[in-house]
């Protein structure tokens, strides 16, 4: 049994107007009054209006004006800082590899986790084991596991190259070829992610009835057919929370990784090819300490999480298997 | 029991829950005033150094000063590194509570000036500053005017493993000093099959602009942005051209190694103490470390001037390091000692223990003459390499070191421009792009003043 309001305020009824799954009947506890609905609201919107609504209107403001953190100025130039990043040619090459970064990292992330937490949830000897090991890089800051990274994939002293120079006299150029650089660090962020995605595909797999496997076997599924036919569907509401939820770690928690890693190069073109829109931000605001500039991207990626959290809103229940 | 009566108490709970930490803060900030009326001047000093063997130092001298002055309370803290306690100072001095003394790389002095948050340290009182080392002191002079504490100063240098130069049939005691030399050496390393790479050398800015100023070339116009604010760079010139050639050769004949990151010493510093490279160019504050791991993989260190470009006369290098300032927001007896603190630390006695922990240079001359009775240099000679390239460099615009706002942000586009040499591009297209960009980010940074 859970609370809800009876009478939610005009906006939040029209808001909440898409199609949910229809309610069953059931009896809620009942507010009879405004106040101790908003009473209880309190805390959490006084900790999201001094966190995050009060630091997100001074950056949306900042956005139009010419500022330098040091010297402190607030020159208003309107929309100047805007214009400036759309029509540079560099901050255009970092769009266009944040987009292949995200892309690569949430299908490869997702399909790897599906595997590995298929295969894991099957009963096998030492599967608790299997599966604690498999959720374990996710325990690790993203610093350490940049430094790993780096260390593994040294070119000179990394013990990557020493086994591939021992066995093939290979000595690859990890961290100044583009290409396998940026392969690096798609590889460093998918196997960071990794345990996030099995834990959740782990549980959703885990609740899908063993009934309706049992009914796909005896029916002479093979398990390729069992699995994708069965079980995938049944995973789509999983698939699709880490669908969002990866491409937003993806685009924004990337950042430690390629700072300790390589640093947003090698560079390639115009900029760094491993510079993506959160790490451009950070360079031009807090090395290059350009403020202004910097709360025009933070505005360009408020928009862009808008577009995305609408998207999850709009698809989120049409092409989703809720419930067997 | 019944939901609506435990609905208050929920929110009771979840009250106090956001309360708590607010009261705690009221009552830390309660203490923190009752402490700052005591008697006590409490003089915060933000510095940039992490490990135990410089930060403990620092401590060491703090812990001796209070002990001397016990109305004087000087309390050292690491804030991370230059940038990020830059960046704290500046923020600090907004919210109208400053660190009193703040280590300030050299790289940011024209920030530090145009912030507005620092005083120049002779308003504060006279100092005395003709015992500093004159490359030392002229870094930190802009307008005629010292504005901070010569702290930890550096240059780089040469390092060389002697055991490969003696097995690749080269003399040791003949490092090379200039780049041809340099690829001289290397391609009789690799005629002996001796299967290490012949140099260790990252993209990085820091050495680009010592190759310069050796040259006798500003890195910046308007007297290396030291005259007036400066408005484009130097690096599309014949010097410029020549560093970054010199980048080519290596890599073209296979001669180079690095991690392949941008300005990663430490990198280098690895791949060298592993023996896997015959020579790395280097600071002399990596001294101690590089020693150490020489010592751990077996091999005897030897360490070079500087090698320059081909055809010039050695024009001497630029200091490289940081120094100690003073903020504006402090009183006036909590800036005084805060001065006298720094001055403290960077005695003479000071300085010439803090050389030899370190490698840094001691700032002070009356430092070089104590290490020098003290049969300091004939004990360690590595370190006598590093003090005659200081000390035979006689100070003009080009060795004082660039002054300019962009300085982080120009450095790391000469270290792309290093590394599209690296991959393959042709130095002519690099150097001239690479002073465009350099020169747009100057601009840039010039219309903050307009």
């Amino acid at each position: 049994m859970y609370l809800s309001l009876v009478q939610p305020s005009r906006t939040t009824a029209r808001r909440a107007s898409q199609p949910e799954k229809p309610a069953a009947p059931q009896t809620h506890a009942v507010f009879r009054g405004r106040a101790l609905p908003w009473l209880l609201l309190f805390p959490s919107l006084l900790v999201l209006a001094i966190f995050s609504y009060y630091p997100a209107m001074r950056t949306l403001r900042l956005s139009v004006f010419r500022s330098n953190l040091i010297i402190g100025n607030e020159q208003f130039v309107g929309p100047a800082n805007f214009a400036e990043l759309l029509s540079s040619p560099v901050y255009q090459q970092v769009a266009l590899q944040t987009l292949v970064f995200v892309t690569l990292v949430v299908t490869l992330g997702l399909l790897c986790a599906l595997g590995l937490a298929w295969l894991a949830s099957k009963p096998i000897a030492g599967a608790k084991f299997y599966r604690l090991m498999l959720i374990y890089p996710y325990a690790l800051s993203p610093a350490i596991a940049g430094t790993l990274w780096l260390f593994l994939f040294n070119p000179e002293v990394g013990p990557v190259n020493a086994v591939l120079g021992h066995l093939f006299g290979l000595q690859p150029r990890w961290l100044d070829n583009p290409l396998l650089a940026f392969g690096l660090v798609v590889l460093a962020a998918v196997w960071k992610g990794l345990g996030y995605n099995i834990v959740f595909y782990l549980a959703a797999i885990q609740n899908v009835p063993a009934e309706i496997t049992e009914a796909a076997e005896i029916d002479g599924a093979t398990p390729w057919q069992g699995f994708w036919w069965v079980v995938f569907p049944l995973l789509s509401p999983m698939t699709f929370f880490l669908l969002f939820t990866n491409i937003v770690s993806a685009l924004f928690d990337s950042f430690g990784l390629v700072d300790i890693l390589t640093r947003g190069g090698p560079v390639y073109g115009r900029a760094g090819i491993t510079t993506f829109l959160m790490y451009q931000l950070y360079q031009d605001g807090f090395r290059n300490f350009k403020t202004g500039a910097a709360a025009a991207q933070a505005a360009l990626l408020l928009l862009l999480v808008v577009a995305i959290v609408l998207m999850q809103f709009r698809y989120g229940n049409r092409k989703v298997h809720y419930g067997a | 029991m019944n939901k609506l009566t435990t609905l208050p108490l929920l929110a009771l709970a979840s009250l106090s829950l956001v309360s708590l930490p607010l009261v705690l803060l009221s009552v830390a900030s309660q203490a923190a005033a009752q402490s700052t009326t005591a008697q006590t001047t409490t003089v915060d000093f933000w510095h940039t150094f992490g490990d135990a063997k410089r930060s403990g130092w620092i401590q060491a001298r703090a812990d001796e000063y209070n002990k001397a002055h016990p109305n004087v309370k000087v309390v050292p803290s690491f804030k991370g590194d230059s940038n990020t306690t830059f960046q704290s100072t500046i923020l600090g001095a907004r919210q109208g509570q400053p660190p009193a003394l703040v280590q300030v790389d050299g790289t940011s002095t024209q920030l530090a000036l145009d912030s507005g948050v620092f005083q120049p340290v002779g308003s504060i009182k006279p100092v005395d500053f003709s015992d500093y080392l004159k490359p030392v002191i002229q870094y930190y002079t802009v307008g005629g005017k010292v504005n901070s504490i010569p702290f930890n100063a550096s240059s780089p240098v040469l390092y060389f493993n002697k055991d490969l130069m003696t097995k690749a049939g080269l003399n040791p005691q003949n490092p090379p000093s200039t780049f041809a030399a340099i690829l001289n050496v290397c391609a009789k390393l690799s005629a002996a099959k001796i299967d290490v790479k012949c140099v260790a050398l990252t993209p990085f800015s820091w050495l680009f602009e010592q190759w310069l100023s050796e040259q006798n070339v500003a890195l910046l116009n308007n007297g290396n942005g030291r005259a007036s604010r400066a408005t484009a760079t130097n690096i599309d010139s014949a010097a410029g051209r020549k560093v970054f050639q010199f980048y080519k050769d290596l890599n073209d004949k296979g001669y180079l190694t690095n991690t392949g990151k941008l300005a990663d010493t430490v990198g280098t510093n690895a791949i060298f103490t592993a023996q896997k490279a015959l020579m790395t160019i280097n600071s002399t504050a990596g001294l101690g470390n590089i020693l150490d791991g020489a010592k751990q993989s077996g091999f005897t260190l030897g360490v070079g001037v500087l090698p320059i470009a081909d055809g010039s006369t050695r024009n001497g290098v630029q200091i490289g390091g940081a120094s100690l300032w003073v903020t504006k927001g402090v009183s006036k007896g909590v800036s005084e000692a805060a001065l006298d603190f720094a001055l403290f630390m960077t005695n003479t006695k000071n300085m010439a223990d803090w050389h030899k922990v370190t490698g840094y240079y001691p700032v002070r001359q009356s430092s070089v003459n104590l290490l020098r009775n003290q049969g300091w240099f004939a004990s360690s000679p590595l370190q006598v390499v590093a003090f005659n390239q200081l000390l035979s460099t006689s100070p003009n615009v080009a060795n004082a070191g660039s002054l300019s706002g962009a300085t982080i942000e120009t450095r790391t586009i000469i270290e792309q421009g290093l590394q599209k040499v690296l991959s393959g591009q042709s130095v002519v297209s690099v150097a001239a792009a690479t002073q465009d960009q350099a020169n747009a980010a100057i601009t840039d940074y010039n219309k903050n003043f307009k």
